[in-house]
């Protein structure tokens, strides 16, 4: 673009560059030692290569992995973009209040998601027994890879319908309009118009749920256990401790392949998406966006919205409420004997629940909004740049997600500990949001380029012409033009901060606790009561929140 | 004036030194931290622990510390073993300050720290009575008495069917295999190493090893990495019996929920002790001895087996969790795992991977 400063958006893709490259890096020095890297004695070697490479368990891991991924994706892309259409577009009943609804599955830590299901749809779940009773054995078997892939395809939907849904937000009417008026029904519509115009968010997405699917742990570990299914994750946390002490080579090589994966997707991505301009439909002349009338399709489609939910979001809550309220349960129990507020009133008694809570709304509020801000300068300094540079930083956002959770968690411990000027900010919640940030650049970034994308170069040019310089066109016509990729991100960024765990856990101590990490270290001694009753307030938090922000006037739509 | 300040300079340490020798005179149970330590550990101010025990269940402790030693600020880290061995390491390795007390209870890792020169060595007042096994070096110090059990669900197993050794769960499963299939949990040696050692000790103890290993494959034992999961796998009925459970974590487990089953077995008992240590590069060493002292003393024995369910290893500590009452009750039979070099044989890599080769093709699952 003319008159664009080139420093402005090297130097933002100098610090991007170190941000993600710094611990990526130690990460693969690692993957080529014999030894961890700080030791003396530490060698060059292949030998994790080899190890890794020729291990039996890390190939079915793998395939394993992949499976559920590729399924996660078939599942959660086509009833995500949907979904997000049904809500967005059109009259469906109740879409007002069924927005925020649908977002819960990425409010809860996976960890608890998964043992809500063994609760209630598990060998001796409540909805088994029933099940039991009615058939005379349980016809379903939640430890399969089945059910596995299709649980994570259901609860990564809300991931698809956030990208989604802003870039349906930001599609101008025009275009629905004039089906309409040559006679298309809304479900032609959806399907010839609007979905497709939204393409690359719908693509983007997809490939951002088939990479989760490579970082699936907390499902995998307590659905997969009990049937032996390993996946690359839980392989991962095999290598910590099969040698007695933990193996950071062997970390590293699966980190590095699951980055190298990235590469490929990336390209994939970028090839599909080569002429962008397709895509503007944020036009100089709009039209305010009508909903489209669903007629006959409208209470099917509500229909769909309900089964997904009951599924989704009731099936798991109903099991970690029903939890949190017992002191014991599954074959024998009778339910009425065992009901207790106990739990609660132990969770009133642990040690630093408040710190964890404020450090985590601190994080999760401010620290995704700043985060946020600083997705959006980098999307800003790519926008409209064709260079070297920018088809690098395309490359560099996907790959901190490639570092499986644990691995990066150390690393970044790495970072802190021997970069010595962030030394003294280790033991302070900048470190763990940094963490979060970068691992996370990718999710939180792509709303933004998507939205970005969806803008029309004649918007900005007239501003140019009217003498508006960069920084007031910057601030006056695109950032207001991309305000629900904006939003969507905040949101998507603030769940996963109020639920993520893994990448801190080095980095967490006295003083910075969150959430996350006291279910999990709750969960490992045994005190899942605890942990239920822990969720159940999260997940009212965030309802509560949610309800506040809408109550005050922030809107999820315009 | 230079005596005068001399003398006010001498006078807190004066004075601490009649106040702690007043109070160890009032209060027999009080560790016997030299004053001189005592001291220089309030100087220091501060302690940080890095530590497996949950903080809830470390919470009656550290409350008693800091009515103890109120000029000492406890920084208390609960992770898992892993994870306290990795941060120690990359913290050591950068320099700078990492933990002044390392308490954990995977007791090869800490082992392996102190054998590869890691530990400070302190000549605890309070060691002397602890069981010889329970010292290594005055380096490594094992500070609690943890039986290893069977853990069983009340509801669904008869009174008659509970097995009270080795052999007759080894005899229970065999007679009823279809009831047993996929019922029995226990942890899984390669993603634990709690687990790990507790199997290998078991090959060691039990001549029928081989035979109940093959007894765990038939009914598809279910192996999982921490012991919270299995715990409420078994109460909720999907499994019936657990092998190789911390004794701790069910007892505190078995008095929020009465339908757990707690049994020590008769042959052999296994006890495994959470082990602590205090790093050479400890920033506050001498609060970490006072720590030490006061962990090892009868007053934090008596919290450790009283209050917190952990099991106290003193002697002279009576009570329900307490190695005294087991002692009495179990005899011969308890086989502590001594706190000693001899953990260190599975942490060479290929004897380990042999091990759990063996296990496998044992159970049947390669």
């Amino acid at each position: 673009m003319r008159g664009t400063a080139p420093w402005f958006r090297i130097s933002v893709v100098l610090v991007t560059g170190c941000a993600v490259l710094l611990p990526l890096g130690i990460i693969l020095y690692q993957s080529f030692l014999d030894a961890p890297f700080f030791q003396p004695s530490v060698k060059l070697s292949l030998s994790a290569f080899q190890f890794v490479l020729a291990d039996r368990d890390f190939h079915r891991a793998f395939a394993t992995t992949a499976v559920i991924a590729l399924g996660m994706a078939a599942i959660a892309v086509p009833v995500g973009s949907l979904l997000a259409f049904l809500l967005v577009r059109t009259d469906l009943p109740g879409r007002n209040w069924l927005e925020p609804v649908v977002l819960i599955p990425i409010f809860l830590s996976p960890v608890v998601l998964g043992f809500g299901y063994v609760v209630s749809a598990g060998p001796v779940g409540f909805f088994s027994l029933w099940a039991k009773q009615v058939f005379g054995s349980v016809p379903w078997n939640l430890y399969s890879l089945a059910s596995l892939t299709w649980i994570a395809g259901l609860t990564h939907i809300p991931y698809v319908y956030l990208y989604t849904s802003s870039a349906l937000r930001a599609l101008s009417a025009d275009l629905e309009e004039a089906a309409a008026v040559a006679g298309a029904g809304a479900v032609r519509i959806a399907f010839t118009v609007s979905l497709p115009m939204v393409r690359p968010a719908i693509l983007y997405s997809g490939v951002l749920v088939f990479f989760l699917g490579f970082e699936v742990f907390g499902l995998a570990l307590i659905l997969g256990d009990p049937g032996g299914l390993l996946v690359l994750s839980t392989y991962l946390f095999k290598l910590t401790n099969r040698l007695g002490v933990p193996s950071y080579q062997l970390m590293a090589v699966v980190a590095v392949v699951i980055v190298a994966i990235a590469f490929p997707l990336v390209y994939l991505q970028r090839r599909l998406l080569r002429a962008s301009s397709r895509f503007v439909t944020l036009r100089g002349k709009g039209l305010s966006q009508r909903p489209l009338m669903l007629g006959r399709w409208r209470w099917a489609g509500f229909g769909l919205v309900v089964v997904w939910l009951c599924v989704t979001v009731l099936l798991p809550l109903s099991g970690v409420f029903l939890r949190s309220f017992v002191s014991s349960w599954g074959e024998g129990v009778r339910l009425a004997e065992v009901a207790t507020l106990e739990n609660f009133r132990q969770l009133l008694d642990y040690p630093n629940l408040v710190r964890g809570i404020t450090n985590t709304l601190i994080l999760a509020v401010f620290g995704g909004a700043v985060a946020v801000g600083c997705y959006a300068l980098i999307g800003l300094a790519l926008h409209r740049w064709q260079s070297g540079w920018a088809r690098t930083l395309d490359y560099l956002v996907m790959v901190p997600r490639g570092m499986p959770g644990l691995v990066a968690g150390l690393a970044f411990l790495w970072v802190f500990l021997f970069v010595k000027p962030l030394a003294p900010l280790r033991n302070t919640l900048f470190s763990i949001w940094l963490a979060y940030s970068v691992v996370w650049l990718a999710y939180g970034m792509r709303l933004i380029s998507s939205a970005l994308l969806q803008v029309s170069p004649e918007l900005e040019e007239a501003g140019h012409i009217m003498g508006a310089s960069r920084g007031q066109v910057t601030r006056d016509v695109t950032l207001p033009l991309i305000r629900f990729g904006l939003l969507g991100s905040w949101l998507l960024v603030f769940m996963i901060f109020v639920r993520e765990y893994s990448t801190g856990v080095y980095l967490l101590g006295p003083g910075t606790e969150v959430i996350g990490s006291l279910i999990v270290s709750l969960w490992s001694t045994g005190a899942i009561d605890i942990v239920a009753a822990l969720s159940v307030v999260n997940v009212l938090l965030v309802a509560i929140g949610l309800a506040v922000a809408l109550r005050l006037g922030v809107r999820l739509h315009g | 004036m230079a005596m005068t300040r001399g003398f006010t300079k001498a006078l807190p340490l004066l004075m601490a030194f009649f106040a702690a020798a007043y109070s160890r005179a009032a209060d027999p149970t009080r560790p016997a931290t030299s004053p001189q330590i005592l001291a220089a550990a309030e100087k220091e101010g501060k302690i940080v622990i890095y530590s497996t025990t949950d903080s809830v269940a470390a919470a009656p402790l550290l409350k008693d510390f800091g009515a103890l030693y109120p000029k000492i600020t406890v920084e208390y880290n609960d992770m898992n073993s892993t994870e306290i061995y990795n941060r120690f390491l990359s913290e050591a390795a950068a320099g700078g300050g990492s933990a002044d007390l390392l308490w954990s209870s995977a007791m090869d890792l800490q082992i392996k720290l102190a054998n590869d020169g890691n530990a400070l060595a302190y000549q605890s007042p309070e060691a002397a009575h602890l069981p010889a096994w329970a010292v290594w070096k005055n380096e490594a110090f094992g500070t609690t008495f943890e039986p290893i059990a069977f853990v069983y669900n009340k509801r669904l197993l008869k009174p008659e069917e509970v097995p009270h050794s080795h052999a007759e769960l080894i005899k229970l499963l065999k007679a009823n295999p279809e009831r047993f299939k996929g019922k029995v949990t226990s942890y899984d040696p390669e993603r634990s190493g709690i687990g790990f050692l507790l199997i290998t000790q078991d090959a060691r103890t039990d001549p029928a090893f081989a035979e109940a290993a093959k007894a765990y494959g038939k009914v598809g034992v279910k192996l999982y990495p921490s012991t919270g999961a299995m715990m409420e796998r078994i109460l909720s009925g999907e499994h019936l019996i657990g092998f190789n459970m911390i004794g701790s974590y069910a007892i505190a487990k078995q008095r929020k929920d009465p339908s757990l089953g707690v049994v020590y077995p008769k042959d052999y008992t296994l006890v495994m002790s959470r082990i602590a240590i205090i790093p050479k590069m400890a920033k506050r060493p001498n609060a970490g001895k006072v720590f030490l002292d006061y962990l090892l003393s009868s007053r934090g024995q008596e919290i450790i087996g009283n209050k917190a369910a952990l099991f106290s290893i003193r002697p002279d500590v009576q009570g329900e969790t307490t190695a005294a009452t087991l002692n009495k009750e179990m005899g011969s039979s308890l086989k502590p795992i001594p706190v000693s070099p001899s953990l260190l044989v599975y942490l060479d890599q290929s004897k380990r991977l042999e091990f759990l080769k063996q296990w496998q093709e044992a159970l049947g699952t390669k």
